[in-house]
């Protein structure tokens, strides 16, 4: 009896244990509320369905010059991205996406005080220089080395054919449909290898 | 319970034996791989940003886009997870109490060396994993298959230590110097029954591109002879030998001279680079994503 008594005390002390170590144990992430948020049957996808395919974008991108070689890296649904290297050292990244999955991506371009070639430029964080064209393609240069600066971001935005891009029509532009609207085929330049036996289906 | 990407990468060993087999690798590519752990720390690393909300927002964009299945993301790291325990099955259950209390020695008397077969086997089928991984997670840059392969061959960081452990761990240490075209020999002449009944190859199969095991074992050949030359390349632009990598492996591996084929095996076991630098490259290629988007 005398040990079931001791019992009924000792339980509330190990049950506050208990809980204290389980909350320590399981202290909140910083990230998961997003992740509770992209997670799950109703989350919403990460990338638009009328989003431009990646592909569209790679004719739109400097070619290497010099001592300066343009390298493919990335290439997905609303986003193509390729590496700057000088010599072996990635000096920069240079990227172009489809902010229609991203609103708040083309929004700060609302308070650009400066303009490239015409289009709004902003400088973020500190090593990305964007500009935003046709409220939706968003063509950025980020730094991968302090030696690469500002300036240098911005002239090499300038190497983008930034008109090829502002003709872009947009992947499913809802307007008017009918057979005007009808994407045009991808442009692969004629005779080019494609790569369809060596690699898998990519991701959408 | 869906993978929380960000913590998996908070949660990556800082060291033990995959961390030390994987730096006994810098002194054939010295300073190439820093040993990245922690998301946060990970994203300042990678973008150079290093200002809190941007920091924030870089991760929100980049676990968004590990979570949308859609995106490939998830099913790379299943790769990278699934490839190395598929292929470290052999002798586990014998060695399940002993894991961390073993000395080499005594895993000696415990495991037999893998046949070179399935050893070969497992080279093929870990590179043809890190071909549809990388399709995966960067799609098929650029416009032609010269592209994809420049792509390829631009290898740096966490993906050249983890094709240079692929090489040295899988290729040279158990089949030696010429363990390409060995290898390359072995699975022309290998039909689909022989691969099927191996275990890393059943471990991957679903994500191997081919309707059949007779259609993926063509695929796993022909991207093994794709990227022969690239693999020769790496092995000779860094002056990789079996008798170095023994030295550097001996510093960690206490006994293990001149036992090839053993080490071969605990190599395997216990070491689980393909994941570690998976976990790695998956969190730099979104980062990547992340900050150019957003």
């Amino acid at each position: 009896m005398a040990f079931a008594r001791w019992l009924k005390k000792l339980a509330p002390i190990v049950l506050v244990l208990v809980l204290l170590v389980s909350a320590c144990t399981a202290a909140p992430n910083k990230y998961d509320q997003v992740q509770s948020e992209t997670t799950g049957r109703n989350a919403p996808a990460a990338v638009a369905k009328e989003a431009e395919q990646g592909s569209t974008f790679n004719q739109f991108f400097p070619d290497s010059q010099g001592e300066y070689e343009v390298i493919p890296a990335q290439e997905k649904k609303g986003f193509a991205e390729y590496k700057l290297n000088q010599g072996s050292t990635t000096i920069a990244m240079l990227s172009i996406n489809d902010t229609t999955s991203v609103p708040a991506a083309a929004a700060k371009y609302a308070d650009a005080t400066e303009t490239v070639a015409g289009y709004p430029m902003v400088n973020q964080g500190a090593m990305a220089t964007g500009l935003l064209i046709n409220d939706r393609y968003q063509v950025k240069v980020l730094s991968r080395s302090p030696s690469f600066t500002q300036a240098d971001r911005v002239e090499w935005l300038q190497k983008f054919d930034l008109s090829g891009i502002a003709q872009l029509q947009g992947a499913a532009t809802p307007v008017v449909p009918g057979p005007a609207a009808k994407a045009q085929p991808l442009t692969v330049p004629p005779g080019a290898p494609q790569a369809p036996v060596l690699v898998p289906q990519p991701a959408s | 319970m869906s993978t929380k990407f960000y913590e998996r990468v908070d949660k990556l060993p800082k060291g033990g034996l995959t961390v030390m087999a994987l730096k006994s690798l810098d002194t054939f590519l010295p300073g190439q791989w820093d040993n990245l752990v922690g998301f946060d720390h990970t994203i300042e690393k990678v973008t150079g940003e290093t200002d809190p909300a941007m920091v924030q927002a870089i991760a929100e964009r980049a676990i968004a886009l590990f979570n949308d299945k859609s995106q490939g993301y998830q099913r790379a790291l299943w790769l990278y997870e699934t490839v190395d325990s598929a292929s470290g099955l052999l002798g586990t259950a014998a060695l399940a109490n002993r894991i961390g209390q073993d000395t080499f020695l005594g895993f000696l008397k415990n495991v037999t060396p893998k046949p070179e077969k399935a050893q070969t086997i497992d080279l093929c089928v870990k590179l043809v994993t890190e071909v549809v991984a990388f399709c995966q997670i960067n799609g098929i840059p650029g416009d032609s298959l010269g592209d994809f392969l420049r792509a390829l061959g631009d290898y740096s960081g966490e993906s050249l230590v983890r094709m240079t452990a692929l090489v040295s761990f899988d290729g040279i240490i158990p089949l030696g110097a010429d363990f390409s075209s060995k290898a390359l020999k072995a699975i022309k002449g290998m039909g689909p029954s022989e691969l099927e009944s191996n275990r890393t190859f059943k471990g991957v199969a679903k994500e191997i591109p081919g309707k059949d095991s007779k259609g993926k074992l063509a695929f796993i050949t022909e991207s093994f002879e794709s990227t022969q030359g690239w693999m020769d390349k790496l092995v000779a632009s860094q002056g990789i030998t079996q008798s170095k990598l023994l030295d550097n492996v001996s510093g960690f591996v206490e006994g293990s001279q001149g036992k090839l084929d053993y080490l071969g095996a605990f190599l395997d076991m216990y070491v689980k680079y393909y994941e570690h630098t998976g976990v790695q490259t998956l969190a730099r290629r979104l980062i990547e994503r992340a900050v150019a988007e957003i």
